[in-house]
């Protein structure tokens, strides 16, 4: 069973160099990271960043145009089966026989990973009650709430105990209390020992879960470390997003000159005709001065936008685009 | 292959959730037999009643009376005798394909050679049974003429008779026929026109139309349900379980292999159903049961792997299953499940037996048919067994070279 492989290895799944090119089009460019037993591994970025298309080519659904995936030291390409038997998927779209009672779709998964008999009731059974669902058991999906899918859909990747998860954007669409108790069960598998990757555009999410985490926009891994070293890119910086007119080579020099004039942490993100975006420390009180200088170069402030730092604001302070957009 | 039966256990629980659909896959092939069984009528004869009224009450309208009932006609006419009143009601009731009045004197009038009117009465709601009676009452009067101008003295002379002539009238009034017989033979012997009757070549007697007709209807229930359950590749496709698969270490092959077995079961069911009310209907020898339901058996999983391959070459699932129906009927007209490939015209029959349908049933009408059970030819089970192997490894292939992991 897996977990006589998994216990020889700390890190759980290793991605070196991995490319997935659909004709010119690169979906993911040379990425690598790792990701340990007992943490949870984040992979962030905004929608069509290329993580779905990272996972696949983890889970073998893909084929890697290069580089390659190891899951429990297993190569997902040329040892794929192994692999794929470590590794548990919780798909970002509900994946159940909607017409197949909830313990029977646990079942059918459990035999899909090679359990059988007693081992497989009482894992099933476990599962049952760990999400929730023990009193619904015989009942099909299609009578659930969208949360008690999203549980079953959570119990089907874990049921056969995988020492490697892949949780695919697994809170969307997901009503707060069915995603506190999805955040549960990540720890808890976590705490039992397991790794796991987590995808997600939601940086409160990552926030809460990651232990370490990657940023991925455009296909290109553009940063990664652990959620501490992450933050401390930013510094203590605030991000002050402003709305209105603005000049944009005045505009330009005048955010330049007050730098000169002792604000060296004063950094110029982005601009474009109605916005600009800056990040600074304690953004608050440098405001008057901003507001002038901008008001030197004949624009004018509609909005003000004033973020204290986390990982959206870093995601900005990479990228320049908003995580969401 | 542990996973192939898990697979099969699955869907098997799958369709017992979904089992109004397997009552419509069964459902319209038994209404349209029913409908085409209750139409052909297991080829029973028509039968009719005639309504007699003897007011003359002599020899010669009893003789009108026992003609109806003798040979072939009395096994397509009942005759009973009434009165006018009682008689007219009922053919105006419609319980009676007509009613004929023999007149009072009517004897007499006949052997007077006098004018008589015999009044016959049709059913206007029919119209085979009141033109036969119309002709043979038209031919008994043909008849009676020319039995007037040839017998007319000895016809006189016998109704003239008391109820119980002696032997030796009765043998002077034969001696006397025989007598006229022999009179008129040279004029009739050797006949004029030379009549030569040819035996048609003997045939197999074909079996009942409506029996001809099950096949097809079988057939029908087998592409219904085949067909429906190859649209499920679409629906777990659509439903995410499919590419959850790929994420296993569980072998595509196997999962075909169960769905395929689930399908059969599934198939053996709805036309062994079919087929056990035909067997019934049509009193079938049910030692021809098992080996008419592994045909239908294979011929389902043929059918499923196919329309499953069809299924899988287009991009959505609403395009697949359109053209997929779009095929269905013109397959089961073409197949003879609308009308069966014996009465076809010879070259329609040979178009017929080519569809996959069309061959199935054919050899299906041979099994129900011939003087034993497994009568199918080994060369026809040999095609339906590579049919389905072909089909379900090109179903394999497709799963695994993209269908499944979109």
């Amino acid at each position: 069973m897996p977990q006589s492989d998994t216990v020889l290895f700390t890190t759980m799944l290793t991605v070196k160099e991995l490319s997935k090119n659909y004709g010119d089009f690169v979906a993911v460019d040379r990425i690598s990271f790792s990701a340990d037993k007992g943490s949870v591994f984040g992979l962030l970025g905004p929608n069509g960043a290329g993580k779905s298309t990272a996972i696949n080519c983890i889970a073998g659904l893909l084929k890697p145009t290069s580089g390659h995936a190891a899951v429990a030291g297993h190569d997902v390409v040329s040892d794929g089966k192994a692999a794929r038997q470590n590794l548990g998927v919780v798909p970002q779209e509900l994946a159940l026989y909607e017409d197949l009672p909830a313990i029977e779709n646990l079942r059918y998964w459990g035999k899909a990973y090679g359990l059988g008999g007693k081992a497989l009731e009482d894992r099933v059974t476990e599962v049952l009650e760990y999400i929730g669902l023990n009193d619904r058991a015989k009942d099909v999906p299609k009578e659930f709430s969208g949360g008690m899918k999203r549980r079953l859909n959570f119990g089907c990747g874990i049921v056969h105990r995988p020492p490697v998860i892949l949780l695919d954007e697994p809170t969307v669409g997901v009503d707060p209390q069915s995603r506190a108790r999805l955040f549960d069960m990540v720890e808890a598998e976590r705490d039992a020992g397991a790794c796991i990757v987590y995808t997600t555009h939601y940086m409160e999410e990552a926030e809460r879960l990651c232990d370490s985490l990657a940023i991925i926009d455009h296909g290109k891994l553009i940063a990664k470390g652990s959620v501490d070293e992450l933050r401390a890119k930013l510094g203590a910086r605030d991000v002050l997003q402003l709305s209105g007119h603005f000049p944009v080579e005045p505009t330009k020099q005048a955010i330049s000159a007050l730098v000169e004039r002792g604000n060296a942490d004063l950094e110029f993100l982005a601009q474009e005709e109605d916005s600009i975006t800056l990040t600074l420390s304690n953004a608050s009180q440098h405001l008057p001065t901003i507001f002038d200088a901008v008001a030197g170069t004949g624009g004018s402030v509609s909005e003000t936008n004033l973020r204290s730092p986390n990982l959206e604001t870093l995601f900005l302070l990479l990228t320049g685009t908003e995580l969401r957009e | 292959m542990s996973f192939a039966l898990t697979s099969f256990k699955k869907d098997i629980a799958r369709w017992r959730q979904d089992y109004m659909a397997v009552i419509i896959w069964l459902a319209i092939p038994l209404m349209i037999g029913g409908l085409i069984t209750t139409l052909m009528g297991s080829d029973v004869k028509p039968h009719g009643t005639l309504l007699l009224v003897d007011e003359d009450q002599t020899f010669l309208s009893e003789l009108i009376v026992s003609a109806y009932s003798a040979g072939e006609l009395g096994e397509l006419l009942s005759v009973e005798k009434t009165d006018f009143d009682e008689g007219f009601q009922r053919v105006n009731d419609g319980e009676a394909s007509g009613l004929l009045v023999i007149p009072k004197g009517f004897a007499q009038a006949f052997l007077e050679s006098e004018p008589v009117t015999l009044t016959l009465r049709t059913n206007p709601s029919q119209t085979i049974l009141p033109g036969i009676i119309t002709n043979v009452t038209e031919i008994l009067l043909d008849a009676g003429f020319y039995a007037h101008q040839l017998f007319g003295d000895e016809i006189e002379t016998f109704t003239s008779m008391t109820d119980n002539p002696s032997d030796a009238q009765v043998a002077a009034i034969a001696v006397a026929i025989q007598n006229k017989f022999e009179s008129v033979a040279p004029k009739l012997y050797p006949p004029v026109i030379e009549i030569e009757i040819v035996e048609p070549p003997q045939q197999e007697p074909r079996p009942p139309l409506a029996l001809l007709f099950m096949p097809g209807i079988i057939l029908m229930a087998v592409v219904f349900s085949a067909n429906g359950l190859a649209g499920d590749f679409w629906r777990e496709r659509e439903q995410g379980t499919l590419r959850r698969l790929v994420f296993t270490p569980a072998r595509m092959s196997e999962f075909l292999v169960g769905k395929a077995l689930a399908a059969a079961a599934i198939i053996s069911f709805v036309g062994g159903f079919t087929l056990l009310l035909g067997f019934l209907y049509h009193g079938i020898a049910f030692a021809r049961l098992p080996s008419s339901l592994a045909w239908i058996a294979l011929s389902g999983i043929a059918l499923f792997a196919w329309f499953g391959v069809l299924q899988m070459l287009f991009s959505n699932q609403k395009t697949a299953s359109v053209f997929s129906m779009m095929l269905v009927f013109p397959l089961l007209m073409a197949g003879g499940s609308f009308f069966p490939l014996a009465v076809l015209p010879g070259w329609i029959a040979a178009i017929g037996r080519v569809a996959p349908n069309g061959f199935m049933a054919d050899r299906l009408t041979t099994e129900i048919t011939a003087s034993s059970a497994w009568s199918i030819d080994a060369m026809s089970w040999a095609t339906v067994i590579l049919a389905a192997t072909v089909g379900l490894s090109i179903c394999a292939w497709r799963l695994r070279a993209g269908f499944a992991r979109t």
